[in-house]
């Protein structure tokens, strides 16, 4: 069994890809949910970032998406089990609501982290180690570097857009 | 045990660069690490089927005041026209 500080470490990579498919996929970084997301974006991109990353930082802080959902998942799991995590995919969802948004991304995204974070924890992995390793995967995106963060999200916004049609 | 000092550790981090960015709006990502850390915090401390509703409120409150300021910040609904 590997220890504590390298499952932290291959759980933080495990929720940094999750909640970046999803966001990714269900289109964070196209525009701005709210007026304060447009308004973060306009500000990371005056500070030398890209429009699009900021976009995508503007809606995370804005509304409970895919990031938000992985961490109450693993909470969840953490808690109570797998029900635990299904559950807080209801609370995200009514978060979602409340924050004006549609909720697709942080209800589906909070789904798969209980799955994910439910059958690592089959295999030798704690739940704790996924709320640490969602805490480090937030940390790059929105606490180190905005310019950077938002430049690295704009190129696979890119990506995105090149693999699936649909973007503006 | 490792989990809680790394919460803890990138809350106080977050922190202290929320306290020192000048520009506010840029501030509010930095505010959203502390809501994630402290969110972890709370349910590797209070491990109780109960602890999920209490950091699911503190996460869901912290990011509709995150909203507020920033929209406020923005504007608000006179920005919307």
């Amino acid at each position: 069994m590997l220890d504590e500080p390298t499952r932290i470490l291959i759980a933080a990579a495990i929720c940094w890809a999750n909640f970046m498919i999803i966001d990714l996929f269900f289109k964070l970084p196209e525009s701005g949910g709210v007026v304060g997301a447009t308004a973060i974006a306009e500000q990371v991109e005056a500070g030398g970032g890209k429009l699009n990353g900021g976009f995508m930082m503007g809606n995370i802080v804005s509304s409970p998406d895919a990031s938000a959902g992985t961490l109450l998942a693993s909470c969840g799991v953490f808690c109570a089990g797998l029900f635990g995590g299904l559950f807080a995919a209801a609370l995200v969802y009514i978060g979602n609501r409340i924050c004006y948004d549609p909720g697709y991304a942080g209800t589906t995204g909070c789904i798969t982290a209980t799955f994910i974070v439910y059958g690592a924890t089959q295999i030798g992995f704690a739940a704790s180690d996924f709320i640490a390793g969602m805490v480090i995967a937030i940390l790059t995106i929105q606490g180190i570097s905005s310019i950077h963060a938002s430049r690295l999200i704009a190129r696979l916004w890119k990506v995105r857009c090149r693999l699936i049609r649909g973007c503006r | 045990m490792i989990a809680i000092f790394v919460c803890a550790i990138i809350a106080v981090y977050a922190g202290l660069r929320v306290v020192f960015e000048k520009n506010t709006m840029r501030k509010l990502p930095f505010l959203n690490v502390v809501s994630f850390a402290i969110t972890g915090t709370i349910a590797l401390l209070l491990p109780h089927p109960l602890t999920i509703l209490a950091a699911a409120a503190y996460f869901v409150g912290s990011t509709l005041e995150s909203n507020a300021i920033a929209s406020t910040w923005a504007g608000g609904i006179r920005r919307d026209d």
